[in-house]
């Protein structure tokens, strides 16, 4: 049974003396014999992040009890998330780029004896670093914002339903605190599972809709597919380092960090090599990556609010902040990065084409989602971990702005969100703010120049190139980059521009409320008239289905959002453009490096950086070596990379298929970071005019646009693609169902089996008994005939025994 | 002390009888809730800085001339235990308020008596006490589930009496064996040990574990197992659970899951690890191999179960599958998860058998093809349905997590392969592992049960809880007087489309609101914030375990310090009323 | 039993009636009422029959008594005689009862002891 993991032994070829003298080294420093790494207390405040949300669900479950029927919950909990978000700020501003645990209490912490490796400790304490208060920044803030709207999207559902909602929303917030803020991969596990069940309930929100149960499901069990080998590497890293502290971890790692650095991967046991592999399924599972991501276009049947939050930019990119926190292990393992930048590749381009085929538009979003969290991978594992958080913060930003405009649009359109039904939605009465939010998302998502998503993505894609051996994945990434334009903006020439029309939805949401046209409109400022109207539409939509399809058409108006809504909206509009701005703003720090911008900056002082803090203390030094004139800076791309090279510490996997490590990688001779700039923009702006051309020009009606004409070129392509290429119906077949079939043989085999068997051996004696049973005749001369007999036998018996 | 704990609900079993039906549940009540209030005062008492040492020592001769006596004991093991038992008992009174409706005094005397005897279970200090308890648990249990039950009651009854008591006669042959082999032994001046029959299950511990051979160790712990993996219950001899859970009403269901099956994890606890603790490391491997079967194999069938409260019978499987995987790993992680498991199955379960009651009262049927979406109908109780099945699926911050995680941890650490160099340990330190024969491939396939666990839990509360209403139509034969009830309860949580005419009719018999009433509130809650505390605080048990687990571990692998002759005098080490102590020289001689 | 009568100090008059004598004259009454008991069907011919058997065993205890000079056996033939006196008027007030039930003495007609 040991040593039969095939997969190790092959990364674990028999050693040559040499360097078995070296594991000696290795034996001799390990992790017991490293000093401990000292403990700064953390600012105890930083303890409010994660205990407003809990007050914030204690009062929103007073509320559940106390029946209340107003939007009390939903502030409660902008206030709290407001809170969080103000004492993350503080933490911020007073954070000096090191590293501090705040301790809380302890949690799961058992001793067996005084031993390193004796002691399981996973304390609630919480790690302050800058990844994780750039980390935090942006969840609160985003939770905020997303509260605020959520007030208004939910508002037909006021009582029990808004309560719930929002009660889940803070558990979501609290979990992701964890998850973010816990100095411990047990403390990073609970919030895991906790953004999990909360996804869970968020998803399945809409309890009542088989489909949203059946998504809530779903998603549970893909992302606990995930936690099993998350959790599976939890154990692992105990097992080798004695510790699940990050900073017990990363100073136990320090050695092998050296060894890798040196290229002698060969050194590094197995043992240690498959942690960040076990991990990484973990991430998988949590970020959609690409044998895990079905679960994330179907959790769109959440309410709106939720997938800007939950599916899009915060609890996604856990798996993202997993591995930028144990960046240090991903290091040391000779297959861990590649096998993440090229699930993370596949990923953006699979999810890309599954989403240019798609109607829904909040599908779509899902899979750009899918792709763009793809992106982050990758850029992980082409080493640029500030170039994948960058994007991420980015991507958090716009996706949200994204989503919350689609939700607008389902809110005001009566559910509906196929962009063959509507069109020219932006220059509507009153819609102007999610015309021009959803504008500049697409901007930032297609990558359009001098937008966030432009820069953070160009990090990614010129990193790629830079990397040895990494530029397929540059061309799969430059790839996906055009795809994304094109299929980002045929959503926007579908629905946002063009010729005013509209259809409303099948399926209303808010059929789960009667009274909610009322509502809402005695909320906004929207005329009686229109009120009326609405309310019409409504009685309509009790009647009949079949019919109100119909019957709509004439009497249906989308109602325009509401202030909080746009309020939002043009927040995070705002917010999305100036997300770029961070790319030209210094790191936060003294001594960080100076380009890149301030979301680099701060990565760069976390675990992310390819130097633990801990190990050494000239950071910015350090990385110089290691990504030599990588961006000089916003004012110019400077020629600093040209003589720079490759980064000296990269998997010698990579380094050796490159040929000679020395020499950088290049994008068709020249040189990546300055080249990437202007392809990028191309390649968005092809993408973009494609579906200009394909989406927009010359359109008359919204069901219909050229690009339909271009279908059949494609021949089963396109629709294998709208079928999601039939990764569900895989799964299905491949694991569902033969399951679902040992299930229930094994279900028989129980009943008839081993239930038999034991039925059997109770049926022994009744056997038996049975078989005698016709002597007992009842009959009282039959007894005496037996007496006589017996007594007859026995009298033979001893005259034979004693007659001898 | 702990004598009261046993005498309070047996003498308040004959108050039932004595005094009139009419009064006989809040009798109930009050006596459980007496032997609550007791069982705290003796949780103070209780010196947990001493968790190994058996505190409230007591001892009552019986039989003299065959060693025999009534005495009694706890370690902090054992406190929890009854802890646990004692926090059932008033909820399960609760639980039967309103579905015991005929022969009132018959039932509640049977329920309080068969808390006395599962107390009694954890206090014997003596073997024949130990086994007379622990067999008597079955004589309430079968009045319970053959009076009380539903249709098949008759058959789960007698399946459930005969196959657990033909288990435990191979165990009590097995215990006989040890005694009558103590027996034998030479009179040992320190130890007590030898020169005449006693049953004292200290000293039977030590005269098993340090003089006995290796096959007759495994003989005994192959008796014993016959009757405690019964019990609990292993794979191939737990196909009278399910059969038995489904049958039993409410309350006999929530202590089956949450304290009857306990006593055979902890019999392999108390005599497994402590009477034969070589034979235990031998077969700790092939146990896992049972238990991880279990989990899969449970967890599989817990799929295709249409019965909610089957289900939940078969989860029990899977469960306790990882409660004795915990023991096997013979490390301080896995004994202290599983006998965390032991409590926290027992709050988790337990609560969901209550909510599946509380459903049953209202609607007669527990099929996931008759009712569903109840959430819409009933929001509290869907609240705790979700909470309870979180828990029990082990979600970080409650309370089975930190069991599961800590059994799983267990299992990965204890391989003797990871200092051998598996994947490589050889060049690498592998500080956190430890002895032990099962592996991180255990601890991975075991895991997989996780996954399973999920998936069948949320299948259920997907049909049941969620999804558009569903209720049964066909019980408006049970009365004509449902119209008013549902029709009021229903229209308060107004929305709920479905309840139109035929939701009504299905809260005729019961006369229950729709939602769940104050006093089944009252008995989910404590269950409840016991899960959240556990999950969120569990410090205070594993300092409370940590003691005689560190005992259990040091029985099985002796530290090496003490091979060496004359130290025996360690700390801790002989005490002579500690179950697991008393290690000394003559465990040397004998291995 | 090889010790003679005469050994054991017997009159001589009693030498033409040996233990041997009584034995087989007890044997005799007790298969007599073997056979009986098992042939006839009638509930007290069986009856007597089995009294027979009962005064079969009481003589040969009597005669070991003698035989071995113990009182002990005689005084067991007195317990037994009582027991026997006590026990028939028992067995006939129950053939009385069955008769009543059954209108008939036939031991056949009660099975209700079948398994």
């Amino acid at each position: 049974m040991p040593s039969a993991f095939l997969g190790v032994l092959v990364l674990n070829p028999a050693s040559s003396l040499d360097s078995m003298l070296d594991s000696m080294l290795v034996l001799a420093a390990t992790p017991a014999t490293v000093a401990k790494a000292p403990i700064i207390a953390g600012d105890p405040l930083a303890l409010l992040v994660p205990a407003l949300p809990i007050l914030g669900l204690i009062l929103c479950t007073l509320c559940a009890i106390f029946r209340v029927k107003s939007k009390l919950p939903a502030f409660l909990t902008v206030a709290c998330l407001a809170g969080a978000f103000v004492v993350t700020a503080k933490l911020f501003t007073g954070h000096d780029g090191g590293v501090s645990i705040a301790s809380g209490f302890q949690w799961m912490t058992l001793s067996w004896g005084e031993e390193p490796g004796q002691r399981f400790i996973a304390d609630f304490s919480l790690y302050l670093d800058s990844l994780t208060i750039l980390w935090m920044l942006f969840v609160t803030g985003l939770a905020t914002l997303i509260a605020l709207y959520a007030s208004e999207y939910m508002s037909h559902d006021v009582g029990l339903g808004y309560c719930r909602f929002f009660a889940a929303f803070n558990l979501f917030v609290f979990s992701m605190a964890c998850l973010v803020m816990g100095d411990n991969l047990l403390l990073l596990f609970l919030g895991w599972e906790g953004v999990g069940l909360c996804s869970y309930l968020l998803i399945g929100y809409f309890y009542k809709k088989p489909s949203a149960v059946a998504a809530a499901k779903k998603a549970f069990i893909m992302n606990r597919i995930g936690d099993v080998g998350l959790i599976l590497g939890v154990m692992l890293t105990f097992v080798h380092f004695g510790s699940i502290e990050y900073r017990e971890i990363f100073a136990a790692a320090q050695p092998y960090i050296d060894l890798a650095k040196a290229g002698k991967f060969s050194e590094i046991p197995a043992i240690v090599q498959l942690i960040p592999i076990l991990l990484a399924v973990g991430a998988f599972g949590k970020s959609a990556q690409l044998p895990l991501y079905v679960w994330l276009p179907d959790a769109m049947e959440g309410p709106t609010p939720v997938s800007a939050l939950i599916h899009a930019a915060t609890m996604v990119t856990a798996g993202v902040y997993l591995v930028a926190r144990t960046y240090p292990l991903f290091l040391l393992s000779e297959y861990a990065l590649p096998i993440v930048a090229w699930t993370g590749a596949l990923t953006a381009l699979v999810a890309a084409t599954i989403g240019m085929a798609q109607f829904d538009i909040k599908r779509i979003m899902a899979y750009s989602t899918v792709s763009q969290l793809g992106y982050m991978f990758a850029g992980l594992g082409v080493l640029t971990s500030t170039g994948a958080a960058f994007h991420v913060v980015t991507h958090a930003f716009f996706k949200a702005l994204l989503f919350l405009s689609c939700g607008a649009i389902m809110h005001g359109f009566a559910g509906q969100l196929d962009l063959r039904k509507l069109s020219g939605v932006g220059f509507m009465k009153g819609w102007g703010v999610v015309g021009l939010g959803m504008f500049v998302g697409c901007m930032n998502l297609a990558g359009f120049p001098f937008t966030a998503g432009y820069f953070s993505k160009d990090m990614i894609l010129a990193e790629a190139f830079v990397t040895p051996g990494m530029a397929p994945i540059g061309w799969i990434l430059l790839l996906t980059a055009g795809l994304t334009a094109y299929y980002t903006f045929r959503v926007f020439f579908r629905v946002v521009v063009g010729p005013m029309h509209y259809e409303p939805g099948d399926e209303l949401h808010h059929a789960e409320e009667d009274s909610h046209g009322h509502d809402h409109h005695g909320a906004s400022e929207a005329d009686a008239a229109h009120a009326a109207d609405a309310a019409h539409g409504h009685a309509h939509t009790h009647d009949d289905h079949a019919h109100h399809e119909h019957g709509h058409g004439a009497h249906f108006h989308p109602h325009a959002p509401g202030w909080a809504i746009n309020t939002v909206l043009a927040t995070l509009s705002v917010a999305s453009i100036a997300a770029a701005g961070l790319y030209f703003v210094k790191s936060p720090y003294e001594g960080g490096m100076a380009h890149g911008g301030a979301v680099p900056g701060m990565v760069e002082r976390s675990s992310a950086a390819f130097e633990t803090p801990f190990s050494h203390h000239g950071v910015g030094e350090s990385h110089e070596t290691i990504k030599e004139g990588g961006h000089e800076g916003a004012d110019g791309h400077a020629p600093a990379h040209a003589e720079g090279g490759a980064p000296s510490f990269v998997p010698t996997s990579i380094a050796k298929s490159q040929g000679e490590a020395a020499h950088a990688g290049s994008f068709l001779g020249w040189d990546p970071h300055k080249v990437m700039y202007y392809v990028s923009g191309v390649v968005g702006f092809v993408g973009i005019f494609i579906a200009f051309i394909l989406h927009y020009a010359g359109r008359r009606t919204a069901a219909t646009a050229r690009a339909d004409a271009l279908l059949p070129a494609f021949g089963p392509l396109a629709g294998w693609a709208q079928n999601k290429w039939y990764v569900d119906e895989l799964y299905d077949l491949v694991v569902r169902t033969p399951l679902w079939i040992v299930a229930n043989i094994f279900h028989l085999f129980d009943k008839i089996v081993i239930d038999g068997l034991v039925r059997l051996v109770g049926g022994i004696p009744r056997f038996i008994g049975g078989m005698v049973r016709p002597t007992q005749s009842g009959e009282l001369h039959g007894y005496a005939a037996g007496m006589a007999a017996g007594v007859a036998v026995l009298l033979f018996l001893v005259f034979m025994l004693t007659m001898r | 002390m702990l004598a009261s704990l046993i005498l309070i609900p047996l003498a308040v079993a004959l108050a039932i009888v004595v005094l009139p039906a009419a009064s006989a549940r809040a009798t109930a009540l009050l006596g459980t809730l007496a032997a609550a209030a007791m069982t705290v005062v003796a949780l103070v008492q209780f010196d947990w800085t001493q968790g190994a040492v058996m505190q409230f020592l007591a001892s009552v001769p019986w039989l003299p001339s065959l060693g025999i006596s009534l005495s009694f004991g706890a370690d902090s093991v054992s406190m929890l235990l009854i802890a646990l038992a004692a926090l059932l008992g008033p909820i399960c009174v609760l639980a039967s308020w309103t579905a015991i409706t005929e022969r009132v005094k018959t039932y509640y005397a049977w329920l309080l008596i068969l808390q006395a005897a599962m107390v009694g279970v954890f206090v014997a200090r003596d073997l024949i006490f130990f086994y007379i308890c622990f067999e008597f648990t079955l004589v309430p249990m079968y009045v319970l589930i053959s009076l009380y039950g539903s249709t098949n009651r008759k058959r789960a009854a007698t399946t459930f009496f005969l196959y657990t008591f033909t288990g435990s006669v191979i165990a009590l042959a097995g215990l006989a064996y040890v005694a009558w082999f103590n027996s034998t032994l030479p009179f040992d001046q320190m130890t007590g040990v030898g020169g005449s029959w006693t049953f004292d299950i200290s000293t039977l511990q030590t005269a098993a574990s340090n003089h006995m051979n290796l096959a007759q160790q495994s003989m005994v712990l192959l008796a014993l197992l016959c009757g405690f993996a019964v019990k609990v219950p292993l794979f191939p001899v737990h196909t009278w659970l399910p059969l038995a859970h489904t049958e039993a009403p409410t309350a006999g269901s929530v202590i089956l899951a949450g304290v009857l099956l306990k006593l055979g994890t902890y019999g392999i606890f108390r005599f497994g690890i402590g009477y034969t603790p070589d034979a235990f490391v031998a077969f700790a491997p092939y146990i896992a191999v049972l238990c991880i079967i279990g989990i899969l194999y449970g967890g599989l069938i817990c799929w295709v179960q249409t019965d909610v409260k089957k289900l939940v019978a078969y989860s029990s499987v899977a469960h306790l599958g990882f409660c004795v995987l915990g023991l096997a790993a013979l490390n301080h992680a896995g004994i202290q998860g599983s006998i965390l498991y032991m409590i926290n199955h027992g709050l988790s379960t337990g609560a969901l058998f209550l909510l599946i009651g509380f459903m049953y009262e209202r609607y007669h049927t527990r099929s996931m093809k008759e009712v569903g979406g109840l959430a819409a109908k009933m929001p509290v109780w869907a609240t705790f349905m979700v909470f309870f099945v979180m828990a029990s699926v082990g979600l970080p911050g409650l309370n089975g997590f930190v069991s599961e995680f800590l059994c799983m941890l267990g299992t990965f650490q204890a391989s003797d392969s990871w200092s051998l160099g598996l994947w490589g340990s050889e060049k690498a330190a592998t500080i956190g592992a430890t002895r032990g024969n099962l592996g991180p491939w255990y601890a991975a396939v075991a895991s997989t049960g996780v996954i399973i666990a999920a998936m069948y839990l949320l299948i259920m509360v997907g049909k049941v809880v969620f999804g558009p209403l569903k209720e049964p139509g066909g019980h408006d034969s049970h009365g004509s007087h449902g119209g008013s009830h549902g029709g009021s309860h229903g229209g308060s949580h107004g929305g709920s489309h479905g309840s139109n005419g035929h939701g009504a009719a299905a809260h005729g018999h019961s006369h229950l609101p729709a939602d769940l009433t104050a006093r089944e509130i009252t008995a989910l809650m404590p269950l409840a914030i016991a899960c959240l505390v556990f999950g969120l605080y569990p410090t205070p048990l594993f300092q409370a375990l940590k003691a005689p687990v560190n005992e259990a571990i040091a029985h099985v692998y002796p530290p090496p310090q003490l091979e060496t002759p004359g130290t025996e005098n360690q700390p801790g080490r002989n005490d002579p009323t500690g179950l697991i102590g008393s290690v000394g020289t003559a465990q040397e001689v004998s291995r | 039993m090889m010790t003679t009568l005469a050994q054991a100090g017997f009159p001589a008059a009693m030498h033409q009636i040996t233990l041997a004598h009584y034995l087989f004259i007890s044997g005799a009454m007790f298969m007599l009422g073997l056979i009986g008991f098992l042939t006839r069907r009638n509930l007290i011919i069986m009856f007597l029959c089995t009294e027979l058997m009962f005064q079969a065993a009481g003589l040969a205890l009597v005669a070991f008594s003698r035989f071995h000079m113990n009182m002990t056996g005689q005084s067991f033939v007195i317990f037994i005689v009582t027991v026997a006196a006590a026990e028939a008027a028992m067995a006939l007030a129950l053939v009385v009862l069955l008769f009543r039930k059954r209108e008939s003495l036939d031991a056949a007609e009660w099975q209700e002891m079948k398994g």
